[in-house]
């Protein structure tokens, strides 16, 4: 058997071996890119909104600051926890808006169930007015007919 | 005496070959228990105070909520002639403070209707001022 072809049997029994021992950094670092992308939800589960629709609804591109919630019973919610009344809102919402520098840092999300009357949501839409924050109001997509 | 100096010389490495396997396992829970919500809104800006007050104005365009029914400057309007009334404003060409619709409801209101009449005001470019009801 000639020489060169005796070299060319040899190439070919090479195994390429994958380089694997970064494999965990990276995994570890999707995990530590997931966690920091997230933004974990602050709404209690058990809060029930039947919210309104209209046909002028849109995707909201700012994340919420803080979030605000009346349910069906008109209890108010902030952040997920039930508070007293509309002056809390306020105050928790001036808290959070005064040691923001940007717009995008501004937006309250608010749900409200579409039964309540103004008697409720009109103090808890001023305080969240007065506390200086664009508000963000929930509802859903209404299909506009032909 | 000899056995337990040969337990002393042993190494003690810690396993590291299935690490990228429980980071992976790990993305795999995040990826399926996290549920991506965009939520849907409606974004307006409410001025409040002073400001809200030196909007207001006799000039200014209102819409009032009274009776279950939709009032555009005193006149009753359907959702669809609201839309058309503050279109015809024209008010993203106008200067910001320009831009003021006033919202009044009357007590009683559910927010469906309130909701729908400030996604038509924001949604024509207006600035929501709230108005407190006459005692």
């Amino acid at each position: 058997m000639p020489r060169n072809a005796k070299l060319a049997r040899r190439k070919k029994r090479r195994t390429v071996p994958v380089p694997t021992a970064s494999m965990g950094d990276i995994a570890f670092l999707l995990i530590i890119f997931f966690l920091v992308c997230s933004e974990v939800t602050q709404d209690a589960a058990d809060i029930q909104v039947t919210l309104p629709s209209s046909a002028r609804v849109e995707k909201a591109k700012a994340g919420a600051v803080a979030r605000v919630a009346i349910d069906k019973d008109g209890q108010i919610f902030f952040n997920g926890s039930l508070v007293d009344s509309a002056k809390d809102v306020e105050l928790g919402i001036h808290a959070l808006v005064s040691t923001t520098v940007s717009e995008d840092q501004r937006h309250v999300q608010f749900r409200c169930d579409e039964a309540i009357t103004n008697e409720t949501f009109e103090p808890v839409l001023k305080a969240i007015a007065e506390g200086g924050a664009i508000l963000d109001a929930v509802g859903t997509k209404k299909e506009s007919t032909p | 005496m000899k056995r337990h100096r040969d337990k002393k010389k042993r190494a003690g490495g810690i396993p590291t070959d299935s690490f990228s396997d429980i980071a992976f396992l790990l993305i795999i829970y995040f990826l399926v228990a996290t549920t991506l919500v965009r939520v849907q809104a409606i974004t307006t800006e409410m001025p409040s105070g002073d400001k809200a007050a030196q909007a207001q104005s006799e000039k200014t365009p209102i819409v009032n909520l009274r009776g279950g029914q939709m009032f555009f400057n005193d006149a009753p309007v359907t959702i669809e002639g609201l839309e058309e009334g503050l279109a015809a404003l024209d008010l993203p060409a106008r200067a910001p403070d320009k831009r003021v619709v006033m919202l009044e409801s009357a007590a009683g209101t559910p927010y469906t209707m309130y909701f729908e009449a400030l996604a038509a005001i924001s949604g024509n470019g207006g600035v929501v001022a709230m108005v407190e009801p006459e005692k």
